[in-house]
């Protein structure tokens, strides 16, 4: 979080103006939808981009635990396994390929994210076990809450292309992308995933 | 319809076991009919219902295959490896090929495909399919989710199901198709009984593209046709290969399973059932019949016997007893009543017999029992000749009439026995004929011997016959006929005799031969009868005239007599054809002959001074009731007055038949002829009767006046009847009259006229002028009249005679 904050802290530095902006996420049929995962791309935004560290996605109870991370390119993961059963993490997404075989406790090595996009992790072992990673070239990202808001604070003015996803999305679906002006007042958008479920 | 035989439809067994049978198999046919139908109906219902869950049984047997498919495909898209070839290396499209074929290698599947999340094909197994086809069919079914598909893929059927590629979430399809081949089918035909065909659309027309059996290529046309004509649900029958299928129709997607089941199959437990039936019903048919026949033969067996038995009888063979007679059923009871018939008719007939033929008194054979032998004696080629020798009694009737009927049949016995005693050879037959008559039969004798037999009966019965103590003189009249000199048959042997007797018996002669002469019926009468008609039509008669004078000398009419002009035998006299025409009642032509001649020349007789020509009337047209109109026609034809006629009527002629005859003569009178009795004097008209006939004149018999001049006692007849005649008001004619004294003599008594010889015999027609001029100039020359101017003046035609009051 620290990173977080640091990362707003640039970027209001970076930009004199800097203001609020509020994303409101709709499922198909206009409820809110949580968990959706919404950030702000642009040539600023790649270049304010900055590593997050110490992200940790654990493997709990047979389950991945967040369900779903964004995190910015660059930025390495550590999947701590914190069951007595062994693991076997993979993906085969495009933008990381990778498999962790099986395994207990903590892998030595962190796994690097280098590409932006979707990363869906799955077990070998267990089937239902997934996550999803989200990289992005963004600073200015997060998930919204159980009201389907996500306030995205210090966010410079300037021209954005709003990017929503949501791990209910049919496999292999981008994320909606809409432009977003974001004034010295900041913005609001409100986004409907026609495909969420 | 079968035809028997006529003799075995006649026969009451045949019919019996015809009825049993007939109804038995009607029984039968309703029965097998119903069931024939029953089972019909229920068989395509159970078949339908088979059907039904033979579609079930298939569509379990398809999402059962879908199912282990799915999970096959599943279980292949969840392996780590096989995922790891499908997505590490980046869209290398053979190494994914490779390892679908791996993958359907171990499913023993035979198409496979790998679509990626983004529709795209990466990978593809067709088999023996067409590749682009299997792409576009991947690509296809992955658009959609989880979706099964039997579809028709290079000729082939196929299942195919597209299983989800989780890792761990989709990330793309895979296809995998199993081929639906023989041995699914088969199992389904093990499972449920039925046979299935595939009908799917090959290069856009349908087919069928696999069947558990094989299919002819008509049917296989069937099958695929039934789907255009939208027969979708529920069931159709077709043939197959001749025979009747029950089809229901499973589609899925564009293919459609055809479910078929033969209906004779599912028929043939019961058609088995039916057999038995039919058998049983055979044997049923046969036992029937055998046992009908058998019953049936013990009824018309014995009625055929009792049948036979019958006809016996009617044969008139009754000694043979009557079968079954000991039986106690009915046919026992008709066979003794047969029986009890048998004996009664034999006795019966026995007496029949002695009645028909046997004269009962004398014990002799009757008429008809000699018939017979005379014929049977004729009709034997060993006879060469017979001869009859009939009798009969002189003075039986006065002697039976004096003696009493019970010696008169004495008598007759001892005739019989006499008559027995003359016959002396074996052949020999004595019969008595009727009352007093008895003839004998003499087989090989001539006229000589039978006239020698005649002479022996007739010295033997010249011993006088005592009955009692009266003696009776026997004498008889024979007659004499022979075969085949006389006759051809009895019949005519046996008249012919008789004609024989009669003639003895008339010239009081003791034995007669047959002579054709005697017979008024024999062949020469019939020859002369067909002549005489011919005489009519060739003119051959003559009218001949008599004229009939006043005892003044004045002639005052005629009598018209017949001549016959024969071409051969020449001038016929009338005795010899008159009584036979009057026998045969041609007489009645000849009558209308005489009429109408007489009418022709009637001007010819009035200018010779005739008033009336006088015309004889036989019984028989007495007897006409057309004749007074007949005499009508011929008057108003020839245009003559009936006045001008005088008919004769003899008094038999009257007697035959009184009453008929005074109509006639009434009519006659009538119409204004005068009418005369001829012959009077001969026979026997009461004078009571006399007082009521219409008639004018009485015609004396020449009888009596040919001699009166001779015997007083016929002069006294003459003199009464002219006396009798002119006290009842009418006149008198005498005939005969052959010399002068008897004129003299008629003329003294006051007879109104006479006719004679003496005066003139018949003349011809013709010949009646001369003789008048003639009569007129010699009159007083030939007859005593009181002289010329005694003779009153000549008066007309009307009325001359002046009769006395």
């Amino acid at each position: 979080m620290r990173a977080h904050c640091l990362a707003a802290v640039l970027a209001a530095a970076a930009t004199a103006h800097a203001a609020r902006v509020d994303v409101q996420v709709q499922d198909a049929a206009g409820n809110p939808l949580a968990g959706a995962v919404a950030y702000l791309d642009s040539a600023a935004a790649k270049m304010a981009a900055r590593t997050r560290p110490g992200v940790e996605i654990e493997q709990k109870g047979k389950q991945f635990a967040p369900a779903v991370t964004v995190v910015p390119v660059g930025s390495q993961i550590h999947f701590p396994n914190r069951d007595k059963v062994r693991h076997h993490v993979f993906s085969f997404s495009k933008a990381k390929t990778f498999e962790l075989k099986l395994y207990a406790g903590t892998p030595a090595n962190p796994v690097p994210f280098e590409q932006p996009g979707v990363v869906v992790l799955g077990c070998n072992i267990h089937d239902n076990m997934v996550a999803w990673v989200l990289v992005v070239e963004t600073p200015w990202y997060g998930q919204t809450n159980a009201l389907g808001q996500l306030n995205l604070p210090d966010v410079p003015a300037g021209s954005y292309s709003l990017q929503v996803w949501h791990a209910d999305l049919p496999p292999g679906t981008p994320p909606v992308t809409q432009p977003l002006v974001v004034t010295a007042d900041g913005a609001r958008a409100v986004v409907r995933l026609a495909g969420a479920r | 319809m079968l035809r028997l035989p006529r003799q075995w439809r006649t026969r009451l067994s045949a019919r019996f076991v015809a009825v049993s049978l007939g109804l038995l198999l009607a029984v039968q046919l309703a029965g097998f009919t119903a069931i024939r139908a029953n089972i019909d109906q229920a068989a395509r219902a159970n078949l339908a219902d088979e059907l039904q869950r033979g579609a079930v049984v298939w569509d379990d047997m398809l999402a059962h295959q879908a199912q282990q498919i799915g999970l096959a495909g599943r279980m292949a898209a969840r392996d780590y490896g096989f995922q790891s070839t499908l997505f590490l290396q980046d869209a290398d499209e053979e190494t994914v090929a490779s390892a679908l074929e791996t993958l359907v290698g171990r499913m023993d599947a035979e198409i496979s495909a790998f679509v990626a999340i983004d529709g795209s094909v990466r990978g593809i197994i067709a088999g023996e399919a067409d590749e682009a086809e299997v792409r576009a069919l991947a690509a296809a079914m992955a658009a959609g989710k989880g979706e099964r598909r039997v579809q028709v893929l290079g000729g082939r059927p196929y299942h195919l199901v597209s299983a989800e590629i989780l890792a761990p979430v989709r990330r793309g399809w895979l296809l995998i198709g199993y081929p639906i081949d023989d041995a699914l089918l088969q199992r389904l035909t093990a499972l449920a009984g039925l046979h299935v065909a595939i009908v799917a659309p090959v290069g856009g027309q349908r087919q069928v593209v696999l069947a558990s059996m094989p299919l002819a290529d008509e049917t296989r046309r069937a099958l695929a046709l039934g789907h255009e004509a939208g027969r979708h649900a529920g069931t159709q029958e077709l043939l197959v290969d001749g025979d009747a299928v029950l089809v229901r129709r499973e589609a899925l997607g564009q293919t459609e399973a055809v479910l078929m089941r033969s209906v004779a199959e599912a028929v043939a437990p019961y058609r088995n059932l039916q057999w038995v039936l039919a058998a049983i019903t055979a044997l049923g048919v046969l036992v029937f019949g055998i046992g009908t026949g058998l019953s049936a033969r013990r009824v018309t067996t014995p009625l055929r016997s009792l049948a036979r038995g019958a006809e016996r009888l009617g044969r008139g063979d009754y000694d043979q007893p009557m079968a079954h007679q000991s039986r106690e059923d009915e046919i026992g009871e008709l066979a003794r009543a047969f029986d009890h018939m048998r004996v009664g008719i034999a006795e019966r007939e026995a007496q029949v017999h002695e009645l028909a033929y046997f004269d009962k008194l004398t014990g002799l054979p009757n008429r008809a029992s000699f018939s017979a032998s005379v014929q049977s004696a004729i009709d034997d080629c060993d006879i060469t000749r017979c001869a009859i020798v009939m009798l009969n009694l002189n003075r039986f009737k006065p002697v039976n009439d004096a003696l009493g009927y019970r010696l008169g049949d004495r008598l007759l016995k001892a005739v019989a026995g006499r008559l027995l005693e003359q016959v002396m050879r074996d052949g020999d037959q004595v019969c008595r004929l009727g009352s007093d008559e008895f003839a004998l039969m003499l087989p090989e004798s001539g006229e000589e011997q039978a006239l020698a037999t005649a002479q022996r009966v007739a010295r033997a019965f010249e011993l006088p016959l005592r009955l009692d103590d009266q003696t009776v003189d026997l004498s008889a009249a024979f007659g004499i006929a022979c075969w085949p000199l006389h006759a051809e048959d009895a019949d005519h042997l046996l008249s012919r005799a008789e004609i024989a007797m009669h003639e003895a018996k008339r010239r009081t002669e003791l034995a007669m031969v047959y002579e054709s002469a005697m017979d008024p019926d024999s062949s020469t009468t019939l020859s002369l009868l067909s002549e005489l008609k011919r005489a009519i039509e060739r003119d051959e008669l003559r009218l001949f005239l008599q004229p009939k004078f006043a005892l003044d000398g004045r002639m005052l009419g005629a009598e018209a007599l017949v001549r016959w002009q024969h071409p051969v035998r020449g001038m016929v006299p009338p005795l010899a054809f008159i009584p036979f025409a009057e026998k045969t009642g041609f007489v009645r032509q000849l009558t209308t002959w005489i009429f109408d001649d007489a009418a022709r020349q009637w001007p010819a007789m009035a200018a010779a001074g005739l008033h009336r020509v006088s015309v004889n009337l036989s019984a028989r047209d007495l007897m006409d009731l057309g004749l007074p109109e007949r005499l009508d026609l011929i008057l108003a034809q020839r245009g003559v007055p009936a006045t001008a006629f005088c008919l004769e009527i003899t008094e038999s002629a009257i007697m035959d038949d009184p009453a008929r005859a005074l109509n006639t003569l009434n009519a006659l009178k009538a119409r204004g002829f005068k009418l005369s009795i001829d012959d009077f004097g001969e026979g026997y008209t009461s004078l009571q009767h006399l007082r009521h006939l219409p008639v004018d004149e009485l015609k004396v018999d020449g009888i009596f006046v040919k001699k009166m001049d001779q015997v007083p006692q016929d002069e006294n007849v003459v003199r009464s009847v002219v006396d009798l005649a002119h006290n009842l008001g009418l006149s008198v004619v005498a005939e005969g009259v052959e010399n002068a004294e008897v004129w003299r003599r008629l003329a003294a008594m006051g007879c109104d006229e006479a006719q004679g010889f003496f005066m003139c015999r018949p003349l011809p027609a013709a010949e009646l002028g001369a003789f008048a001029a003639l009569w007129a100039a010699e009159r007083h020359l030939r007859v005593p009249v009181p002289g010329p101017e005694a003779v009153p003046a000549r008066r007309p035609a009307a009325a001359p005679e002046s009769t006395s009051a």
